[in-house]
């Protein structure tokens, strides 16, 4: 008798079990990127080739972000008042200001900041949170949380929103997209995040 | 700065914010333009998304804050905005330099450790006593084997490691159910509500540096304090500004997001 439970135990997890190793674990999806990134941020080797370690840096980036659905987001409502092209356009865009911003930060002051992972929440089957600390010199504590989703597509975790200090970064433009739709067109939205991207580019190039 | 005009003006404030505060009250409605949408087609795996925030949106509401002092507030941001590239900036750079940072951590930890009846209040106020229990713990330890709060010796100490939220008298006025009134930007004090603001007044009294005479000595040492505290957060503002389509818009809604969170735990 117990030689057939125990079988029948064994069995059970054997057949259960692909099911959960199929899928990976948001925090892991997440911290082996950022772990890369980091040790590529501190790598003396790029120290004279920063636009190489950008390059390094942006794939891992676009591995660990679902850029299309921090656009989605942003816009919200608006959305489906763009046209198609427009949709794919302000992605685009979008995502180069993202981009500029978030690289050159990292990039300019990323000097001994260490991250730690605290928590990986599960809200659903495919939505989690991973909770992050950012820790500067001086023990500066910076809380910045992830919230990620699973894309069947890729089969992978992937981050549609981070907060900062209680700050999502999806709300903050999405309050500021309303307010600049309130008045103007798609077209006029995007073109000002072309034209900010086409200062950063260049405030980069000068320096 | 004169605390005692202030104490015969907190009536009319309080009145003042109530006024503007109560849910619903005649000056927190805020504009909502009605987009009335058409599905377009997409990635089912995107419309999905799409459908679930609507209703996140929704609920969204509370993060929006009425703004009917915009002309002001908006010359206050551009004020505020080069007083930090023109001075603040280069002055706390300069000081960043010549200051060894545990120095400048002993004077963060020193000013933190001072504001510590502010929030032990204010934990009471809330009624988180734990919290207010932790604070004064912390208090105790600092002020003495800490050398007056220059080095947080309490983090030696396993129950005071744990360094309790920031409270004060704004997150406690919102606890109590008063809304934020109106978005209110202050030269050099910068973003606030008129909740907050009202809350800033009241802490001023549980501060010890307010009470340094002169006055101009009080305020030597806050300038001091926030040049120091600058120093672990340069760049900061350059990030958020930097990365906006609306500055103005941008640090508002972060403004609020953030004391919504501070609001909430």
């Amino acid at each position: 008798m117990k030689k057939i439970i125990s079988v029948l135990i064994t069995l059970t997890l054997f057949l259960a079990m692909p099911a959960y190793a199929e899928k990976s674990k948001p925090l892991d999806d997440l911290k082996g990127p950022l772990e890369q990134g980091i040790a590529i941020l501190k790598d003396p080797e790029y120290t004279s080739n920063r636009e190489e370690q950008r390059e390094k840096i942006w794939e891992l980036v676009q591995k660990m972000f679902d850029f299309k659905a921090i656009a989605i987001r942003a816009l919200a409502r608006n959305w489906r008042g763009f046209s198609p092209e427009q949709q794919d356009e302000f992605t685009v865009v979008f995502t180069e200001l993202l981009k500029n911003t978030y690289l050159d930060k990292i990039q300019g002051q990323f000097h001994d900041e260490e991250v730690v992972f605290e928590d990986q929440d599960m809200l659903s089957e495919d939505k989690a949170v991973v909770e992050t600390k950012v820790i500067r010199q001086g023990n500066v504590e910076i809380p910045i949380i992830y919230s990620m989703h699973f894309k069947d597509t890729d089969q992978i975790w992937q981050v549609y929103d981070v907060n900062i200090e209680g700050v999502s970064l999806v709300k903050n433009y999405r309050n500021q997209f309303k307010s600049i739709l309130d008045k103007d067109s798609p077209e006029d939205l995007i073109k000002r995040i072309r034209e900010k991207n086409v200062k950063h580019e260049q405030d980069r190039k000068n320096q | 700065m004169n605390l005692f005009c202030i104490r015969y003006h907190l009536p009319v404030i309080l009145l003042f914010c109530l006024l503007f505060s109560w849910p619903g009250g005649p000056l927190t409605a805020v504009a909502e333009a009605e987009n009335p949408s058409e599905a377009g087609e997409m990635d089912p795996e995107y419309l999905e998304f799409l459908e679930e925030f609507e209703e996140e949106e929704e609920a969204e509401e509370t993060l929006q804050v009425a703004d009917p002092l915009y002309y002001w507030n908006k010359s206050m941001y551009y004020f505020n905005d080069r007083l930090y590239f023109w001075v603040l900036k280069p002055v706390a750079r300069g000081y960043q330099f010549v200051t060894p940072q545990p120095v400048r951590t002993g004077f963060k930890n020193f000013f933190t450790n001072l504001t510590t009846p502010v929030r032990f209040v204010n934990c009471l106020l809330q009624g988180k006593s734990e919290a207010a229990g932790v604070e004064l713990g912390r208090f105790m330890v600092n002020t003495t084997f800490g050398g007056l709060g220059f080095f947080n010796l309490a983090r030696l100490e396993p129950s005071l490691q744990e360094i309790p939220d920031d409270e004060d008298l704004g997150q406690t006025l919102a606890v109590y159910g008063i809304g934020n009134g109106f978005y209110i930007v202050w030269p050099v004090l910068g973003p606030s509500t008129l909740r907050d603001t009202l809350g800033t007044l009241g802490d001023g009294f549980l501060d010890p540096v307010a009470y340094v005479d002169p006055t101009a000595a009080a305020a030597g040492i806050r300038a001091f304090e926030q040049v120091n505290g600058l120093t672990f957060r340069l760049g900061d503002y350059e990030t958020l500004k930097d990365s906006a389509i609306e500055p103005y818009e941008a640090i508002r809604n972060a403004y609020i997001q953030n004391r919504q969170k501070k609001i909430k735990e």
